[in-house]
């Protein structure tokens, strides 16, 4: 379980003003839940995901993992960010065996797993290229078999597929929850996409921009497993879409531009 | 590519070379003056200096300085320019110091520099030492002040302390920069070590280039720049050749010969 305890965040910007970023976040994340965070670019959404991560320290508030306070990253937390953050003098082998290498993992049994999880990923045939080789979407699931390679408990995912076309993006949702199904471990799923969450998540929490605030927690109450071509035609799905929509647009301009 | 473009982009810096020795000859076939000989007689004098059994020592001795001084440049620099650029403290701490010293044709130090450490080797190797420094902090520097804070990010996920970080995210991740600042630098290496040599005449392969311009042998003059010219020719080709080996997994190919690798 995670606990985010009235987080809020102040940047400096270069004008040397104090920027809110997040105001008083308060969030509780069980385990093995699908949470996604959605809400229009600017209003703190990754900043709240680089927070948890310990990546970010919040200047008010704390959060917690299983009731011990977050000082900084570690291998339970594995992130998954929008610019791959791959290593590119490793290949694909040498990207997802990085972690279990770097936790004392033997490495002719690093390889072995590394090898199931990149074929999880559908890359199987692709260990020895290096990510300069790969397309975006390609490069992404190379990065989730990374995070994946160390086991964290929970994945932290940045807008994992933003920077992707539409038709890989529905091909990796789809991959994501198959693989998310098996273990169920718990997930932070920030975007901007409305479908994207909905498709995804058990939880969607809708936050406004300029200060970040947590507008809306919305309960997604859709059988799994979930499958898009069903989905699509279900009118729970194509209401919650429209509800969750319409409620930005009723945001007053603050969270209307999403 | 096809074989043929393969055999031009292989032959090109060759027929460059040739080409250069063909405008030697004829221009000074055509001046006819006694300070500047022909190509062919500049190519005959090498075997003179190569073959003589102090030369060689002299040229080994230069050599030997330009390794040392390249070397330690290399160990000190590197971690220097990588810590300038993970840390605002460290690079403004070094940075007004390497602005100050960056413009300063490190030749220019060598008086002071003969003045308190004598002409000998430790001179002219500290002058190769700081000529080197600059270009490597400097690419080092920039190479992991580039380097994506996610990647940092996803390490330390993983595990990776501060330290691990840098050395097994920052120093791979800046490779390919790091290694451009050595290239410069292994150039400028031969360059001060000749100009060290030219200031402080004592040994080495530019003393043996003035002390043939002192006596009026015009074709050994000529034939050690031929030499040295080749000395960095070589060193160049085979930096490069290692430099493609480490970092393969960064660029993509070059059509164009950047060198004779």
């Amino acid at each position: 379980m995670i606990e985010i305890d009235h987080v809020s965040q102040i940047f400096q910007t270069s004008a040397r003003q104090d920027h809110l970023a997040l105001s008083d976040i308060s969030l509780t994340i069980e385990d093995g839940a699908f949470v996604s965070i959605l809400g229009p670019s600017g209003c703190g959404k990754s900043t709240l995901l680089y927070i948890v991560g310990g990546f970010v320290r919040p200047t008010r508030g704390s959060v917690r993992m299983k009731g011990n306070a977050i000082t900084g990253p570690g291998p339970d937390r594995g992130p998954v960010f929008q610019e791959f953050a791959l290593f590119p003098w490793k290949t694909v082998l040498g990207n997802v065996m990085y972690g279990p290498r770097q936790q004392g993992v033997k490495s002719a049994e690093a390889e072995a797993q590394g090898r199931v999880l990149i074929e999880m990923v559908g890359l199987k045939g692709f260990e020895d290229f290096y990510p300069k080789e790969l397309s975006g979407g390609m490069k992404q699931r190379v990065a989730l078999a990374r995070t994946l390679a160390y086991h964290p408990e929970v994945l932290l995912m940045d807008e994992p597929f933003g920077a992707l076309d539409a038709h890989t993006r529905t091909r990796l949702q789809n991959d994501l929850l198959n693989i998310w199904e098996r273990d169920r471990k718990t997930v932070l799923f920030v975007t901007h996409s409305v479908e994207e969450a909905v498709f995804l998540s058990d939880k969607v929490v809708m936050m406004t921009r300029s200060p970040g605030r947590i507008r809306e927690i919305v309960d997604i109450d859709l059988p799994r497993p979930r499958h898009r071509a069903e989905l699509l035609l279900d009118p729970r799905y194509q209401k919650y879409v429209v509800d969750i929509e319409r409620m930005f647009d009723d945001g007053g301009g603050q969270g209307a531009a999403l | 590519m096809t074989s043929a473009q393969i055999f031009g982009a292989r032959a090109a810096p060759w027929l460059a070379c040739l080409g250069l020795l063909v405008i030697w000859q004829i221009a000074a076939l055509l001046l006819k003056n006694d300070s500047f000989p022909t190509a062919l007689a500049a190519i005959r004098a090498i075997p003179l200096i190569l073959g003589d059994k102090e030369a060689l020592i002299n040229i080994l001795a230069s050599q030997r300085r330009m390794t040392i001084g390249f070397a330690v440049a290399i160990v000190v620099s590197i971690p220097l320019g990588l810590m300038m650029g993970r840390s605002r403290a460290v690079a403004s701490f070094f940075n007004p110091l390497l602005m100050v010293i960056y413009p300063v044709p490190k030749a220019a130090l060598m008086p002071i520099i003969m003045l308190w450490l004598g002409v000998g080797d430790l001179s002219k190797t500290l002058v190769i030492f700081l000529g080197v420094s600059l270009p490597v902090i400097y690419h080092s520097f920039e190479g992991a002040r580039s380097v994506e804070e996610k990647m940092l990010w996803s390490g330390a996920a993983m595990g990776l302390s501060a330290a691990e970080r840098m050395v097994r995210i920052v120093l791979p991740a800046a490779l390919p920069e790091i290694l451009t600042g050595c290239r410069t630098g292994l150039v400028l290496a031969l360059i001060t070590m000749v100009t060290s040599e030219m200031i402080a005449r004592q040994s080495g392969a530019g003393n043996i280039l003035f002390n043939a311009l002192d006596m009026g042998e015009y074709d050994l003059v000529f034939a050690m720049i031929i030499i040295i010219g080749a000395m960095g020719i070589c060193l160049d080709a085979m930096f490069e050749a290692l430099r493609r080996r480490l970092v393969k997994w960064s660029e993509p190919q070059f059509d164009m010969p950047l060198s004779f690798s």
